[in-house]
């Protein structure tokens, strides 16, 4: 009985599926506002359209993407090795599309008087080779060591770019869940410091020179900040000409795309152009 | 022990007792006080004039030339400030080069400042974002973004220690030049340039979000919760009453039947995230149910998870039908089939419904389970049938989602203390439904 109603259940699914344009996207919390927005923007000029966008992870948007369960995976970075494999196995062929640069500044508490560090002391305080402030010119304060869970995609590239390969992330580093989460830690806590997309830096924190660098549009482009990555949209196969994910993402070129993106506070594929 | 002794102990005992419902009770009020007034804070507040702009805009709502005649009045208001503005940039272009550069990123900040606060500058290219295309909307929100424009938040960090937190008048800054009397409009004249009045939003219930929840309401996500909880019970409720009358009607004592036993109230210890994962492994990874999320899988997970509770209420209900009553239907010469529909059920019903509702409202509340199964940050509705293949918003994920992870959780908080209120109220409201089957049920069992 059950099994019959679930087989009813699926005919009728891919009927209305079919019927409507339907399409999901999963992954990165950083991506997440374009994503969001982006979809808003789409359904408004196209009634028909259902659009639903998840905010799961990096992570988990590759692993959407591999299972079938995503039409769009946003990732705030690259794919994997071992993901590319798995996706190859399956007979899943990953396309990225840029949609955004983005610069990872490093947050404190603006009640903190440092102003800037080096790479090199970032991955200090990470690894926990340097626990106090006054250690960087601070003042006699325990440092906070707050990092993306390792499922993000942030947490891979400030991983890649800071740690590098021989450093590793102190075990008494605090784990959140989402670019948000972080930045509402550190806006609370004196001695704090954490790292998240540009889309979520606004003056509650405080953003660190780094290597005397101020995280800026103009600094991503000409990659003089050093924490900087493009982030991405991965479809299975290039989307067919005229499919509703080829016309969904052709708006990232577009003008209306790009100031999209730049309200949100990321740096739009175009600029690099405009410049 | 002494009598004095006794009365002392059965005193403080009382006294205990009493304390830890004093206790409770202050802990319930402290905790529900905060959500109930700020939740209100989403439905009833002091709209702006930008508010009725956007919901005539974005929604059609409105009396278009009454808002026109508004706005002209709003646009006489704030001509003092817009002219001083134009002309504080003519005077910019006058200012020494080195003057000019100390000027120019203190004026941007103020501009962003008053955009945020009145809406885009007039004759200005419009943005994009709906966020950015209109001013505070809530006078709350437009008092405290006041002080943004008119103080800036310095850190001070001569001591040793940490810095300390200064508020600097921006005017200062610009004394002397066309911008200096823009603060002391905007203090005083705020009001006639945004013309706060008391709304109520009754409709934050149904509408869909504006610009991820920037504006609008919660319609999407108090919907996906219904369909959620209603599915899921559809699901659980002939499954765990027939389940129920089985052990207790037809089920031999033995062995299986305790393994069994034992096995469903283990299933009601299993934490709600392990269901999630469940839900995702079995019912769309491995049998598909709907390809990616959707209302059915999570459902279908949800179904799991209270089907413990609505199979130990239905055993309660069905063991307290009094024994009387089966016998005298199968001296009358009634089947057990027979005798279990017209007789016994019909008598246990009520009792089953209070599990249903209470098993209701836990999974209208619950999160862990869809967060993989169902739930999205931003969707569409469509109608019931179809929704079942599709997923949702729902509003226990989607509080988390905009309390932690949305871009700008600060400017948001009206909604997500609205979404919290909307929660709790949705699941007090099923649970006093329960309240009040059980007090008709003892009502008749006992007359």
């Amino acid at each position: 009985m059950k099994k019959s109603i679930l087989t009813a259940g699926l005919i009728i699914g891919s009927l209305t599926v079919n019927a409507e344009q339907k399409m999901v996207m999963d992954g990165s919390t950083t991506v997440g506002p374009i994503a969001k927005a982006f979809a808003e923007y789409y359904m408004r000029e196209n009634p028909g359209v259902n659009i639903s966008v998840s905010e799961s992870g990096s992570g988990n948007g590759a692993k959407s993407l591999l299972n079938g369960n995503c039409d769009i995976a946003n990732l705030s970075r690259d794919l994997k090795d071992s993901e590319q494999q798995a996706m190859k196995d399956k007979g899943v062929n990953p396309v990225k599309h840029v949609v955004a640069f983005d610069a990872l500044p490093v947050i404190v508490h603006p009640s903190n008087r440092v102003k800037g560090l080096t790479i090199g002391q970032v991955r200090d305080i990470y690894s926990g080779k340097i626990t106090n402030w006054k250690e960087v010119g601070g003042s006699d304060r325990k440092i906070v060591v707050v990092s993306r869970e390792t499922n993000s995609g942030t947490f891979e590239t400030f991983s890649e770019l800071v740690m590098g390969k021989d450093a590793r992330i102190s075990s008494k580093t605090e784990y959140a869940g989402s670019n948000g989460a972080v930045r509402q830690r550190v806006q609370m806590t004196k001695g704090a410091i954490g790292y998240a997309g540009l889309g979520f830096v606004d003056r509650s924190v405080k953003a660190l020179e780094i290597n005397g660098v101020m995280p800026c549009v103009q600094c991503v482009l000409d990659k003089t900040y050093p924490l900087a990555r493009e982030l991405f949209m991965f479809t299975d196969g290039e989307p067919r000409k005229g499919s509703l994910a080829a016309r969904f993402l052709a708006l990232i070129n577009t003008e209306k795309g790009c100031e999209i993106v730049e309200e949100i506070g990321y740096v739009p594929v175009n600029a690099a152009m405009r410049k | 022990m002494r009598l004095s002794t006794r009365k002392l102990l059965d005193k403080s005992f009382t006294f205990c007792a009493v304390m830890a419902v004093v206790v409770l009770t202050a802990f319930l009020i402290f905790v529900l006080a905060p959500i109930f007034v700020r939740g209100c804070g989403a439905y009833v507040f002091r709209g702006t004039v930008e508010y009725r702009r956007m919901m005539l805009d974005q929604f059609g709502r409105g009396d278009e030339v009454a808002l026109a005649r508004e706005i002209a009045l709003a646009q006489t208001a704030r001509q003092p400030v817009y002219s001083a503005v134009t002309a504080f940039e003519a005077e910019l272009k006058q200012m020494p080069a080195a003057r000019r550069r100390e000027m120019r990123p203190l004026f941007k900040v103020v501009r962003e400042g008053l955009e945020l606060l009145l809406g885009p500058e007039p004759g200005k290219p419009l943005p994009t974002l709906p966020r950015m295309l209109y001013g505070q909307t809530r006078w709350d929100g437009a008092r405290r973004h006041l002080k943004h424009v008119l103080y800036e938040v310095q850190w001070d960090y001569s001591d040793d220690d940490d810095g300390v937190r200064v508020l600097a008048p921006r005017k200062p800054f610009f004394a002397g030049t066309a911008l200096e009397p823009i603060f002391d409009l905007l203090e005083n004249d705020l009001d006639r340039m945004l013309n706060p009045r008391l709304t109520f939003y009754g409709r934050f219930l149904t509408d869909k979000s504006v610009d991820a929840h920037f504006f609008g309401g919660i319609g999407p996500e108090v919907m996906g919760t219904i369909y959620l909880a209603l599915t899921a019970m559809l699901i659980a409720v002939p499954l765990g009453v027939v389940a129920a009358i089985y052990f207790q009607e037809y089920a031999e004592g033995g062995a299986v039947m305790t393994f069994l036993r034992s096995c469903v109230n283990t299933l009601a210890g299993v934490p709600s995230i392990v269901f999630g994962l469940f839900g995702l492994a079995f019912f769309i990874n491995t049998i598909k149910v709907s390809q990616g999320k959707s209302v059915l899988a999570g459902a279908l997970t949800l179904a799991l998870l209270v089907l413990p509770t609505v199979i130990r209420a239905s055993e309660e209900a069905i063991a307290a039908v009094p024994r009387a009553y089966k016998e005298g239907a199968l001296a009358l010469g009634a089947g057990q089939w027979r005798t279990v529909l017209t007789i016994i059920l019909p008598a246990a019903l009520p009792g089953i419904l209070t599990g249903v509702v209470i098993s209701m409202g836990r999974a209208a509340g619950e999160t862990a389970p869809i967060i993989f199964t169902a739930a999205v940050s931003v969707g569409k509705l469509s109608r019931p049938l179809k929704m079942l293949f599709r997923d949702t918003p729902a509003l226990s994920w989607n509080l988390y989602n905009i309390c932690t992870e949305h871009e700008a959780v600060d400017r948001i908080r009206h909604v997500q203390y609205g979404m919290a209120l909307t929660l709790v109220v949705l699941v007090l409201a099923l649970n006093l439904v329960a309240i009040l089957i059980r007090a008709r049920v003892s009502k008749r069992l006992k007359g």
